[in-house]
């Protein structure tokens, strides 16, 4: 490689990271052309040219609309829940001592081994993929809107008090701003969470969704149309996850 | 005689319940009378209770004996009509900027929202914020908050002011500039105010009477006037009676921080030990 | 003001809302189960449940799939383990190495991995080799960002005293650089731990024909209801047993 284009790479890393990335897709093209078996692994260039006959594919356009809808949908319930339940448990000492370690036990336990049972209960439609959703996302907002309310710093609250606030002044002017920041850092995590629930529940189990076609393209033996359509999941979550990521920091401005 | 604007009472304050290992006789039997119009500081040694004073006063709590009288009306809460307080924290709203803390402790003393605006305006320009009012606290100084924070507690419009060691967190430089401002500033109003400082110059430079404190439990040892008239120039800090005043204050508190101190760590070793 | 003997009353007064509440689950539940005519399909006995599990603790039913379930983690966990503490180690060794690696690896971690679960059944098929992979890809992460993060970021001012006191590279690696980076690895390696636990059972439970998370669906499927909620019972209790191991782990490793 001529010296300059050398250099020029050497001063920026974002460069550099992209020539990793395209040397890694480049290996990738190489082995799944020439070593690997065409039933197991597709090129990149070939996935590229033929996301449009996976968009083409009968259902897809629909699961992926359904998934879409899943995740809204765990995503407000999540948020509604966890703001409610978090301000009620961060509000109050008593409470918060009582419920937050049952709800980080909670939090702890390995979820997915009651997969199943949510399928068992909701049913093999969209309700027990959002069910399952919630789960998994309504517990990091609990926790940081609960932290948010509970670590203000008391100067605060008596100094509102002195000023004759009543308990609603405190917690609407008070309370509530100060917790703001921590609920975006909520809602950010509670996305990662939706997605890995709506997502472990797609892929259990679907008819019309997601899973569905993941399930069929595998056992067909499609890696081409597969990673295709993997590819446009993981779109769509990196696109979620920027814009709940973007909100964050827009909102948290005025921590430190 | 003049109005009396507080009257202490024999008030004691105990922290923690007696049988307690924790419990704290953080205040013994104080009793006071502050003139209207007149700025009284308390200093002591830590701990001596002088902020727990302040806050008994503010109505922000309730003494364990003893009552205190605020313009005639005995102390049950806070009285945002007619106390105002300034922390030694940073206690603007760190979301909020300048002008809309300003505004809010408006908010919660339930001034109209037409008054608001101009008292706002008003007491800005009078702490010398008028061009940071949009501003965010934490892109402001240390001195600049505390103005800030003087500025909100004026738009309130009390009576009474109390100030907990308004300038404590701030560097020796900036507490002179600030000091002479709020001489300058409070010349021109008539309000009462309880300062409580650790800084022997600052209450000599900025009060008309200093009550000096005991070690814990703290009680009033000494009441010392400071005949000079407001707002005080900067060379009174070099003048002599400026001097004899301080010194005696330095009497006073010398017995008394060494207390505390002695109180808090072991007594050193004799000179025999070392060796 | 009774601060210090109100906290202990409250203290006590949350452990009695904490038991309280378990116990009233448990109540309700054995009432719903018995009494109030819900479906033992929905929800079976709680007694027959304690039953079916002592007989799986008994017999040791349960070892086969056990067995499966933790060579599947051990491997997974080995993999990522030493291929992320060796690539994290050497990437941290420049900052500008830094600058392009970690970037990447954060952006790739933000995707939900289990997607790449299809693709690994389909190349590896339905046996472990597909779950140790899964289970690989996602610990490698944590562990990595951990460890560039434990060795790269060591104060500067450290390592420049040590030089100056004439150590050696190897020497500068084993009493300053390793202990300095410890507690951030070993932080790194349990949180890669938890998640490859998590990620195993989430795909036996998706796509497997061995294993804890394949049992509890094949209970499911049967609806043997009682003996399904034994086994997520064990397994919860498996998981949380080798979360407080790791976590003990990690603990006795910062206090070097």
């Amino acid at each position: 490689m001529p010296a300059a284009v050398m250099q020029r790479i050497a001063r920026s890393p974002g460069l550099a990271r992209l020539g990793v990335i395209v040397m890694l897709l480049a290996i990738w093209e190489a082995a799944a052309r020439w070593v690997v078996d065409p039933l197991f692994l597709a090129p990149p260039s070939r996935v590229v040219t033929s996301l449009g006959a996976v968009l083409g594919t009968r259902g897809v356009p629909a699961a992926l609309q359904i998934t879409v809808f899943e995740l809204a949908v765990a995503f407000a319930i999540s948020v509604a829940i966890g703001l409610v339940v978090g301000l009620v448990v961060g509000l109050h000492n008593f409470s918060r001592r009582s419920f937050m370690p049952i709800i980080l036990l909670l939090y702890g336990t390995p979820q997915v081994t009651i997969l199943p049972l949510f399928i068992l209960y909701f049913g093999i439609g969209p309700a027990s993929k959002i069910a399952f959703g919630v789960t998994h996302g309504m517990f990091p907002i609990i926790m940081t809107v609960a932290a948010g309310v509970q670590n203000i710093k008391p100067i605060l609250l008596v100094s509102a008090r002195s000023m004759g606030a009543s308990s609603v002044q405190i917690l609407r002017h008070v309370i509530f701003p100060h917790m703001i920041p921590s609920f975006f850092t909520g809602m950010r995590l509670g996305m990662t969470g939706v997605l890995l629930g709506v997502l472990l529940a797609e892929l259990y189990v679907s008819t019309a969704g997601i899973g569905y076609f993941t399930t069929l393209f595998t056992q067909n033996f499609d890696p081409t149309k597969l990673l295709g359509l993997i590819s446009i999941l993981a779109a769509m979550a990196i696109a979620l996850n920027e814009i709940v990521r973007r909100l964050e920091v827009r909102f948290a401005r005025w921590r430190d | 005689m003049r109005d009396i604007a507080v009257r202490v009472k024999n008030v004691s304050h105990r922290f923690g319940e007696e049988d307690e290992a924790r419990n704290v006789r953080a205040l013994l039997d104080t009793s006071l009378d502050i003139a209207r119009g007149e700025l009284l500081c308390l200093i002591g040694p830590s701990g001596c209770g002088k902020s727990t004073l302040l806050n008994v006063i503010g109505g922000l709590l309730a003494p364990t004996a003893g009552a205190v009288d605020v313009l005639g009306k005995p102390v049950q809460g806070p009285m945002p009509r007619d106390i105002a307080f300034v922390f030694q924290e940073n206690a603007l709203f760190p979301w909020n900027t300048v002008i809309e803390n300003v505004d809010l402790g408006m908010r919660f003393q339930g001034v109209a929202r037409a008054e608001r605006e101009e008292r706002a305006r008003r007491s800005l320009e009078a702490v010398g914020l008028k061009d940071f009012a949009h501003h965010y606290p934490a892109q402001l100084s240390g001195g600049m908050r505390q103005r800030a924070a003087l500025a909100r507690a004026l738009s309130l419009q009390t009576d009474i002011l109390l100030m907990d060691e308004p300038f404590g967190a701030l560097d020796e430089q900036t507490r002179m500039i600030l000091g002479e401002d709020l001489s300058v500033l409070l010349a021109s109003t008539r309000k009462t105010i309880v300062f409580v400082t650790h800084s022997l110059g600052e209450a000599v430079f900025l009060a008309d009477r200093v009550a000096v404190f005991s070690a814990r439990p703290g009680t009033i040892k000494r009441v010392i006037a400071v005949e000079e008239p407001h707002p005080r120039k900067p060379d009174f800090v070099t003048s002599q009676k400026f001097t004899a005043l301080r010194n005696e204050l330095y009497a006073l508190l010398h017995d008394e921080i060494r207390k505390t101190v002695s109180a808090e760590s072991a007594p050193p070793a004799t000179p025999g030990a070392l060796s | 003001m009774n601060a210090g003997g109100a906290r202990s009353t409250s203290a006590a007064g949350s452990h009695a809302v904490q038991i309280g509440f378990v116990v009233g689950l448990v109540v309700l539940w054995y009432l719903a189960a018995t009494r109030w005519g819900v479906s033992s399909i929905l929800l079976p006995n709680p007694i027959t449940v304690a039953r079916d599990l002592w007989e799986i603790l008994r017999t040791g039913e349960y070892v086969d799939d056990l067995r499966v379930t933790l060579t599947e983690l051990a491997a997974a966990f080995a993999i990522s383990a030493t291929s992320g503490v060796v690539l994290g180690y050497l990437i941290s060794r420049s900052t500008y190495r830094i600058r392009v690696f970690e970037p990447l690896f954060a952006a790739i971690y933000s995707v939900p991995i289990i997607l790449f679960l299809p693709l690994y059944v389909l190349f590896f098929g339905l046996g472990p080799p597909s779950k140790i992979a899964l289970g690989a890809t996602i610990s490698f992460f944590p562990v990595v960002l951990n460890t560039i993060a434990g060795f790269g970021y060591v104060d500067r001012l450290l390592i420049t005293a040590a030089r100056s006191m004439g150590a050696s590279d190897y020497q500068l690696f084993r009493f300053v650089l390793l202990p300095a980076a410890l507690p951030v690895i070993l932080t790194g390696m349990r949180m890669g731990f938890t998640v490859a636990l998590l990620s195993i059972i989430g795909s036996e439970t998706i796509a497997s024909l061995a294993g804890l998370g394949h049992r509890i669906v094949h209970l499911a499927e049967a609806m043997e209801m009682a003996r399904m909620f034994a086994y997520i019972a064990f397994v919860v209790a498996i998981a949380a047993f080798l979360n407080v191991v790791v976590s003990t782990l990690e603990k006795r490793g910062r206090r070097f």
